[in-house]
């Protein structure tokens, strides 16, 4: 039992971890898509972007200052994202606005390309999280053991936010319902804004974790956890935020078992045939509601 | 039976010039061998062994019946020696036709076919065929303008390599077209569709003697036979259509966004497993195929991609694509007009995979060497594009932006990737990689304010030149 415990913990330490950075990005997701029925292709690029922007500050100031700093920045470029691409296509189609998603996302790639050069870029070592810790003979980094306490934390924060604010309960109302909540007075675009803030705020707090375990930093590297993040977001079912965060767990920890047994080409494979498994059996995920179409 | 005079006179007029053309140039081709000697006005040749020993050369290859070999002597002689040679009057003009025979043909062919078909339309019993015959025109100008240009200019130049890659882009975009635009389904797996095109493709046709050396971790690999070209690129539509059919069975249920995520996971999947190593007696695992059979010459994607898109434009105007864009506009409206939603779904999705199949083994062939990991989201994104920027639901506005957008990433912007000295300043901004940041701006700025691209969902039509004329503003006669 111990020697089986000493193999396999760090593959469930690690699921676990994965899995609370997974459930910081599924939260933008999952909140756009609550609100604007908009799949955010640009969502995991951000999250890239967090990860260069920590690692040219870091390069010249102390991490005191970078570390915020990374943050702010990232929830600039959320905000001016929406506002510069998302916006103007307000009363367009909504393939129109997936379209300029997914523009967006070839932009920042490519923006990314032309600062980096295309090289990976070594993600700074943050002091105390980078550390090694022991947990029941198994030994890990301090990340790992941060991560779900942490997230478990904003999460809670978010659902205490969204439920008993002001600005919550705007939310939930556009979410419910775009057009009334507009007639009945409610600034949709400060809504929206807010969501992007927050969904941006979360990606990039989950960015500095991912990074800190993963550390090799490449324009491309976002694409991978942003379309697990997703999944995980419609496993959960699309626009609960429980279900996204529950729904990240179970595919970080599955990912990982999955790597333990040695079929490491195919943890990726998994997320999505859970994905299809997930939208044939259960359309709605998890926790989500079931919409019908109106004629 | 009326005729139209000017039309018949300026048809004859183009055959005459046909049969003149190629009545001038049969003329000119008199023996090649002679003409050299005829050239060599002075004797140069006799006085100068340097001079003769080029000239034994071209008529070495000559006698070999090596035409190819006899062209490169023969330039390497004209530019070596050319300022001895008498190469004015008659002939300079026989040089000349030898050297762009093909180019000339290719001029007789048009001048033939747009000859005719003028002439046929002056009948006025042909007149409804007149935007058929049009559109022939346009084609065969269109072969015989890529002919020509590849003969002058070689076929590896900037604008026929674009031209190749803007070809084949152009299939997928419409295979992709047929789907997103006509459909109305968000579909985002044509990447994986294009691979397993492409991975048939050269698995089946690598030949036998090269698989030891291209599978050379795997034994050889498990297949010890090769097909021609032409069955292959069926066989590699065939076996993406099998995988759209298998996938769609779940996949076509769901609701346009989910759709979109679970194709780009297919994708995904199909990229892993394709690279996955227990496959590697077929796939060679992470590897590179190599060696299969390629194409040199710009005429045969431009053939491959022409009858592929035709056949979509049928399929578009058949019944089938009436009721493709009933579902798009209204998939309720559409569910109660009678059309079973899933069967025509699932044929889109089936078709436009098929040509994404033949799509992507042409891509191969263009590269030469195919490997699974190229194959990424960002290639369906960047077809998506151009699909957008085209026009959704425009097949010719598909074809148009696909040479336009290739060209442009490939050839015009080219420049910005190297460092400009403009007024003795450099500029520090241009590196390796800017020519993709400001061509995904423009993509940014299209896809902003011209939401409906280039043709919205119009086509490029000739028939709209042939319409009767209606009169605006006229009286009423009632």
């Amino acid at each position: 039992m111990g020697e089986f415990f000493r193999l396999n913990l760090p593959y469930l330490l690690g699921g676990i971890s994965v899995g609370g950075q997974y459930a910081l990005i599924a939260i933008g997701y999952t909140m756009v898509y609550g609100i604007l029925r908009l799949i955010n292709f640009a969502h995991g690029d951000i999250f890239t972007v967090a990860g260069f922007v920590m690692v040219y500050l870091s390069a010249t100031m102390p991490l005191t200052v970078s570390l915020p700093l990374t943050v702010l920045i990232t929830v600039v470029l959320g905000y001016l994202v929406e506002r510069a691409a998302y916006r103007p296509l307000r009363d367009a189609p909504r393939m129109s606005i997936m379209i300029s998603a997914i523009g967006v996302s070839y932009l920042l790639q490519n923006l990314m390309w032309y600062v980096t050069g295309g090289l990976a870029k070594q993600y700074p070592t943050i002091p105390f999280i980078s550390g090694s810790v022991t947990i029941f003979s198994a030994t890990t980094k301090m990340v790992t053991v941060i991560t779900p306490f942490l997230t478990l934390a904003l999460v809670v924060l978010l659902v205490r936010l969204i439920g008993g604010t002001k600005i919550g309960m705007a939310m939930r109302a556009v979410s419910k319902d775009f057009e009334t909540a507009r007639l009945m007075g409610i600034k949709i675009d400060r809504v929206i804004s807010v969501t992007f803030v927050i969904g941006s705020f979360l990606a990039a707090v989950g960015s500095i974790l991912y990074f800190t375990n993963y550390t090799a930093v490449t324009p491309t590297v976002g694409a991978m956890p942003g379309l697990k993040a997703f999944v995980a977001a419609v496993f959960g079912g699309i626009g609960s935020i429980p279900g996204a965060v529950i729904g990240a767990f179970i595919i970080g920890i599955a990912e990982n078992i999955i790597k333990a047994v040695g079929l490491t080409t195919f943890s990726d494979a998994f997320t999505f045939a859970l994905l299809i498994i997930v939208l044939v059996f259960r359309p709605t995920g998890l926790f989500g509601e079931a919409v019908n179409d109106k004629v | 039976m009326k005729i139209r005079k000017t039309t018949l006179i300026i048809g004859l007029l183009l055959l005459a010039a046909a049969v003149a053309l190629s009545a001038y140039t049969l003329g000119a081709q008199g023996s090649l061998e002679e003409l050299l000697f005829r050239m060599d006005t002075q004797g140069a040749a006799e006085t100068d062994a340097k001079m003769k020993k080029a000239r034994d050369r071209v008529l070495e290859a000559l006698a070999e019946g090596d035409s190819a070999k006899a062209f490169r002597s023969l330039d390497r002689y004209l530019e070596g020696f050319g300022d001895r040679l008498d190469l004015s009057g008659s002939s300079g003009a026989e040089l000349f036709v030898y050297k762009n025979a093909s180019s000339l043909t290719a001029l007789g062919v048009l001048l033939l076919i747009s000859g005719l078909a003028l002439t046929l339309a002056s009948f006025s019993r042909f007149s409804k065929y007149r935007a058929t015959l049009a559109y022939l025109v346009l084609i065969a100008a269109l072969f015989c303008g890529v002919y020509v240009l590849e003969n002058l200019l070689g076929s590896d130049t900037m604008l026929l390599t674009t031209l190749k890659k803007g070809a084949i882009y152009a299939l997928i975009a419409v295979s992709m077209n047929l789907l997103n635009g006509f459909t109305g389904l968000f579909s985002l797996g044509q990447a994986g569709f294009m691979l397993v095109g492409a991975y048939t493709y050269a698995i089946f046709t690598i030949p036998a003697e090269s698989r030891a050396q291209v599978y050379q971790y795997y034994d050889g690999g498990l297949i010890g036979f090769s097909l021609p070209v032409i069955p292959a690129l069926l066989l590699a539509g065939l076996a993406a259509a099998f995988f759209a059919f298998l996938i769609g069975l779940p996949v076509l249920r769901l609701k346009s966004d989910y759709l979109a995520i679970a194709t780009l996971g297919f994708a995904e999947i199909i990229r892993a497993v394709f690279q996955y190593d227990g496959l590697g007696p077929l796939t060679n695992g992470s590897n590179l195929l190599r060696r299969f059979p390629t194409f040199s010459s710009a005429l045969f994607p431009f053939t491959v991609a022409g009858v592929c898109i035709l056949l979509i434009s049928l399929l578009i105007n058949s019944t089938y694509g009436r009721s493709f864009k009933a579902i798009r506009d209204d998939e309720v409206a559409a569910e109660a007009m009678g059309i079973n939603l899933f069967r025509h779904k699932q044929m889109s999705f089936v078709i436009s995979s098929f040509f994404a199949g033949v799509g992507g083994a042409l891509l191969a062939m263009y590269q030469t060497t195919v490997q699974a990991s190229a194959f990424k989201a960002s290639m369906t994104y960047e077809i998506l594009l151009i699909v957008v920027i085209g026009g959704m639901g425009s097949v010719t506005g598909s074809v148009l932006t696909s040479f336009l957008f290739i060209a442009a990433s490939e050839w015009w912007l080219r420049f910005l990737d190297n460092e400009q000295v403009i007024g003795g300043v450099t500029l520090p901004f241009m590196r390796s990689g800017f020519r993709m940041v400001v061509f995904s701006v423009v993509i940014m700025v299209m896809v902003l304010f011209y939401r409906r691209g280039i043709m919205g969902d119009k086509e490029f039509d000739l028939k709209a030149l042939f319409a009767p004329r209606v009169r605006k503003g006229g009286k009423d006669r009632g």
